[in-house]
């Protein structure tokens, strides 16, 4: 169901970005679409991992239900990132977005040949960027069907 | 007279019998009997001696076959002891036949006495059978009964031929019978009746009376043999008797005959003997004349001609030894000609049939010379008249004063013709040939006159005439070879040469006349003197002079063009010496001096075309080339000289030369290292720059392999081979710059390159090479290279550079432009005035940075993000540059039209923005009212399209045309148009990218029209 139907129960979504200028502005354009939206952020790929591993300091960390993919990260690079959860059985369900500023042909392959669910290149205009944030709402968690999530293990 | 032969016949065992009886009963005839058999033997003898004596007779008589008379004694002597011998064969044999009949008879008589015995045996053996009664006394009674009647066989047989005997042979018989009755019966009364009563048959008178008639008859018939026997004896004795006597006078007669023929025989050998002793004696003394005899050849020789006895005088003569000579034909010193003939043979068969032949001849001695002799052949015979062979005597002729005969030899020994004439034209000698040439007999010649046989030009010649003597007359024809017309016997003509020549004789001055049918040579030179004529027809048409010179240096043949040539007539020419019309170089090559003769002197000359200077009659001089050519002519060898004139060909050589040397000057003066290489790849010509290049001295390289100064690559261009000519190699190096290495004489390298032509030269194709020095060149080029990968290199950095830079410069701008956005959307109004405008101004700042940085990443990303040209339809470009457009589209309001638009090569991306950025630009820069826009595109050439894009906007002022293609230029303040100012310079990049070139049409306020240039596909 969609997620957002669950009334009551906010929408997790995993960042991870390192600029903190896109943080705050995903943040902001995510209020401004959905303010079910909870954004829990990861400044590089080790802590994305750890956070969705529930590793060390995020053992309490919730389960996303989309995850917002920066590539060029600093540590462990977003590809990276993608192929661990996309391979990894229990994190691989979660839709895995990739938002970033560059739009070679390159990245786009290879990022959906690691089984991306969908490349987004980020507008350079604000308004461009808010728009597409909406656009990330209405479309995969309003109008698309997600995976139940399992159990917490 | 054969031999007796033994025969197997009655008589045989008879003989045999009679021998042994003879020797049992030796009283008879032991002397006829041995004596018989010696006279057998004795007559075999006689037989045997007359035999041998006649074979004897015949060897004696075949060795003195000629005394005819002892053959004749012979068969005389021979036919007397085969009669003597018959006879006393036959008496021996009567003697033998004789001493049969006597053994005869004594076999009968024993054959009586036999049956007497009998007889009397078998009374006896009954008689005792009968008193004692024993078998074996009646056994022996039948034996002699047996044997009893065996005689009387016997006996009837023996005694067939006397009448007498057989007339008492029954009685006999019967007596005999009837004593064997009597002791039979005898015996069959004692078997029957006892012995008493045999005893009394016995006794019986008969039995006595019986005993004696037996005794009777056999005494009779044994008188009667005896008598017999005595006559037979007397007969036999009397027989033998003659026969001895008839032996001892045969033998004696034999051997009478046998020394009588002993000495006959012994007196023809000793005869003989004596003959042949005198005969030796007689041929010593001949031999050792004839020895002696110096100045002769004397010669026997068999029948055949072979040669039997030399003498020291054929020895002398001929130079042969007897032992090389004697035993092979006399033939072998005639002359080949004469042997072919078979002279020798008709000689001796003349010889035998005149006795004797003289002749007179040339022979040749073993060693080839030849010698004349006068010989005299004489048939030897026998006693008979036999042919024995043949004497021959021979006298040398040549050392003999005698010269008419010496002469004759050699007259008729000469090839020609030979004739003797006298004083008086008469012929008084000629030869053979002469018989043969004019077809008479000798003596149909001889005494007749020589006008007979030469009709005009020979008598004529001889005579002494007032004017001048014989001999004077004579001395004008000697030696000089006359030609005249002979007469043969039949009438016919022909040509002959005469050569005479005088002789001294006793009877004055005689000529000799060789001669010689000259009908060949009359004919030869008929066809030569048409030869001639065809030549004379040859020189006439040629081309050139043509000029024939004797070996002075004679003019004896010249042409028309000839006459032509050097402006003579023909006859002012010949016999002129050639050095009037060729002054130097011609007569004195034709001298034949000491160093070599005419003949070598010409082959030197023949076949090389020599220049000359020639001389006209009017004293113009002109060049030639003469080619000298051999003729041989009766007179000695000619040379014919083709004369060519020259001029024409000298003027050519002299431009040549002038060329060649302008052309050398050239080589010389020419910038670039000129070497001209012949087809095998050597240097024959070079310049001072070829020196200067490559380090070497003219000589150094002249005649090397151009490889030595280019290794590779130039000599391989200009190799005929298979697959093309020379010139074919030739032409494909020519106009091309081939780059090779080349190397100096230091042995460095220096990159050149070749230009290659041709150049036709005498001995082929030569080819001149420009060898320029590109050192430089090649330098600069590298750097060029370089410097261009350089750029590239650098363009590359610069593009990435752009990439990365407005890459990477987009994302803290965009933060920047964010939040500046952000700051105005919340704050706007909030704070005060000044903050707004502050706010207002870097928000603007940020979004012309982002805009900036955009249009800087699109113009740098058509070099390095540029596809291949491939071809694509402008028209659909169009079509996707209006989609991307068509809200500004929409909103403006704007026409866009367009013609149909081709296919061309290009990237299909790039020409989407070019379009979109034109037709933008004509949007946003439009006039007042609607903005129409038009794109159409024209063909230029064969490969280019010009595409316009027309609009009716605000135009754009002349002396911006250019500056509006540069980066960032604006013609407009940002308030009134916005925009960074790239458009137009992306455009004019995609467009040169393309190849092309981009221009402005415009007028302010009229509108623009953009054209560029884009490849057909």
């Amino acid at each position: 169901m969609a997620v957002s139907e669950i009334v009551g129960v906010p929408i997790e979504v995993l960042l991870v970005e390192d600029s903190l200028g896109d943080v705050r502005l995903t943040q902001e354009a995510f209020r401004d679409a959905n303010s079910n939206v909870r954004i829990h952020v990861a400044h590089d790929g080790v802590e994305a991992m750890a956070f969705l591993r529930r590793d060390g300091a995020f053992s309490a960390a919730p389960r996303p239900d989309l995850i917002l993919l920066d590539l060029n990260l600093p540590k462990m690079d977003g590809r990276e990132v993608l192929a661990c959860i996309k391979g990894d059985e229990s994190l691989k369900l979660i839709p895995t977005i990739i938002l970033t500023t560059s739009d070679s042909e390159a990245d786009i392959v290879r990022s959906y040949e690691l089984q991306a669910n969908c490349y987004l290149s980020k507008p350079v205009q604000l308004d461009g960027f808010e728009s597409l944030v909406k656009s990330i709402n209405d479309f995969w968690l309003t109008k698309a069907k997600l995976p139940q999530q399992p159990p917490i293990a | 007279m054969r031999m007796r032969t033994l025969r197997a016949d009655t008589r045989t065992p008879h003989l045999a019998d009679a021998d042994t009886v003879a020797t049992k009963s030796a009283n008879l005839s032991p002397v006829s009997g041995r004596f018989l058999s010696q006279g057998r033997f004795a007559g075999f003898l006689l037989a045997g001696v007359g035999a041998v004596g006649r074979c004897i007779a015949s060897a004696l008589a075949f060795a003195t076959s000629l005394n005819a008379r002892t053959p004749l004694v012979f068969v005389a002597a021979a036919l007397i002891v085969l009669f003597v011998g018959g006879f006393s064969y036959r008496v021996v044999d009567e003697a033998g036949k004789s001493d049969a009949l006597v053994r005869h008879s004594h076999r009968v008589l024993q054959n009586i006495e036999h049956l007497r015995l009998a007889a009397v045996s078998i009374e006896s053996n009954s008689r005792a059978y009968i008193i004692t009664g024993e078998p074996a006394y009646d056994e022996a009674r039948r034996a002699v009964i047996a044997g009893m009647q065996r005689d009387l066989a016997t006996l009837r047989e023996r005694t067939i031929d006397n009448a007498a005997q057989q007339r008492r042979l029954p009685a006999l018989e019967r007596l005999l019978a009837e004593r064997v009755q009597l002791s039979d019966t005898a015996i069959a009364v004692w078997r029957s009746a006892g012995f008493s009563a045999a005893v009394n048959a016995t006794r019986a008178e008969r039995n006595f009376a019986l005993g004696a008639e037996l005794d009777t008859v056999s005494r009779t018939m044994r008188n009667e043999e005896l008598r017999l026997l005595a006559l037979r004896a007397d007969d036999s004795k009397r027989r033998v008797e003659q026969a001895r006597m008839t032996v001892i006078f045969a033998a004696l007669l034999a051997a009478l005959i046998a020394a009588a023929a002993g000495w006959r025989v012994y007196r023809d050998s000793s005869q003989r003997r004596a003959a042949e002793r005198d005969l030796r004696l007689s041929e010593d003394q001949y031999q050792a004349l004839v020895q002696g005899v110096e100045d002769h050849a004397i010669l026997m020789l068999d029948p055949t001609g072979v040669i039997v006895s030399w003498n020291t005088g054929a020895e002398r003569m001929t130079g042969s030894r007897a032992e090389d000579v004697v035993g092979k034909n006399v033939s072998i010193f005639s002359l080949p000609e004469d042997r072919r003939s078979g002279a020798a043979a008709n000689i001796l068969r003349l010889a035998t049939a005149n006795g004797s032949h003289q002749v007179q001849g040339v022979r040749m001695r073993r060693n080839g010379t030849l010698f004349h002799v006068s010989s005299t052949f004489s048939a030897v015979r026998d006693a008979k008249g036999g042919l024995r062979g043949f004497s021959v005597i021979s006298r040398d002729l040549s050392a003999s004063a005698e010269a008419g005969a010496k002469y004759r030899g050699l007259l008729e020994a000469a090839p020609d013709a030979m004739v003797v004439v006298n004083q008086s034209g008469q012929i008084i000698l000629l030869n053979v040939q002469a018989e043969k040439q004019f077809g008479y007999r000798r003596d149909e010649l001889v005494g007749q006159p020589v006008t007979n046989i030469i009709p005009e030009g020979f008598a004529e010649r001889l005579i002494a005439d007032g004017v001048r003597s014989a001999a004077d007359a004579l001395a004008q024809q000697i030696g000089t070879g006359i030609e005249l017309i002979a007469l043969r016997k039949d009438g016919s003509e022909f040509p002959i040469e005469m050569m005479l020549s005088p002789l001294e004789s006793p009877d004055g001055v005689l000529v000799t006349a060789a001669i010689r049918n000259i009908s060949v040579r009359k004919a030869a030179e008929k066809v030569l003197a048409q030869m001639e004529g065809r030549y004379r027809g040859l020189l006439e048409a040629a081309p050139d002079a043509m000029v024939v010179v004797d070996q002075f240096g004679e003019i004896v043949l010249l042409n028309v063009q000839a006459e032509k040539q050097f402006g003579y007539r023909r006859d002012e020419l010949l016999g002129q010496n050639v050095k009037n019309i060729i002054p130097q170089g011609f007569a004195e090559r034709l001298v034949a001096d000491g160093l070599r003769s005419a003949a070598e002197a010409l082959a030197q000359q023949i076949g090389t075309g020599i220049e000359l200077t020639a001389l006209r009659k009017d004293g113009s001089k002109f060049p030639i080339e003469l080619m000298l050519s051999p003729l041989d002519g009766p007179e000695g060898v000619l040379v014919t000289a083709a004369i060519r004139n020259i001029s024409i060909r000298k003027n050519a050589e002299r431009h040549i030369a002038q060329m060649e040397g302008r052309y050398r000057g050239l080589l010389e003066a020419a910038p670039d290292a000129m070497v001209v290489v012949n087809q095998a790849g050597e240097i024959v010509l070079l310049n001072l720059q070829a020196e200067k290049q490559f380090g070497y001295s003219r000589n150094e390289l002249l005649g090397q392999k151009v490889t030595n100064i280019i290794p590779d690559g130039f000599a391989e261009r200009l190799v005929a081979d298979g697959l093309r000519s020379a010139e074919e190699a030739l032409a494909q190096q020519i106009g091309m710059g081939i780059e090779l290495i080349a190397l100096r004489k230091d042995g460095s390298e220096f990159p050149i390159e070749l230009m290659l032509s041709p150049l036709g030269g005498a001995e082929g194709i030569l080819v001149t090479t420009a060898i320029r020095d590109i050192t430089a060149r090649k330098m600069a080029e590298a750097q060029l290279l370089q410097n261009v990968e350089e750029l590239n290199r650098s363009n590359e950095e610069l593009g990435q550079f752009a990439y990365i830079a407005s890459h990477d410069l987009q994302e803290p701008l965009r933060m920047v432009a964010s939040y500046t956005r952000l700051l105005s959307r919340r704050y706007k109004g909030r704070l005060d005035a000044q903050a707004d405008e502050f706010i207002d101004f870097a928000e603007d700042g940020a979004n012309r940075m982002q805009r900036l940085i955009q249009d800087l990443l699109a113009y740098s990303r058509i070099g390095t993000r540029g596809e291949e040209r491939r071809e694509i339809s402008s028209e659909l470009a169009l079509g996707h540059a209006l989609m991307n457009l068509r809200g500004a589209i929409e909103e403006s309001g704007a026409i866009v039209t367009h013609d149909p638009l081709p296919l061309i090569l290009g990237d299909e991306t790039q020409l989407i923005q070019l379009f979109q950025n034109l037709v933008a630009n004509a949007i946003k820069y439009q006039g007042p009212g609607v903005p129409k826009i038009h794109v159409s595109a024209v063909l230029d050439g064969a490969k280019k399209w010009v595409f316009s894009v027309n609009d009716n906007g605000l135009g754009i002022d002349a002396q911006y045309f250019e500056k509006i293609f540069g980066m960032f230029q604006r013609l407009h303040r940002r308030e009134e148009f916005d925009g960074t100012g790239i458009g137009l310079a992306i455009c004019k990049k995609i467009v040169e990218r393309h190849g092309g070139a981009i221009t402005v049409e415009s007028q302010a306020g009229h509108g623009s029209t953009f054209r560029f240039v884009l490849t057909a596909a």
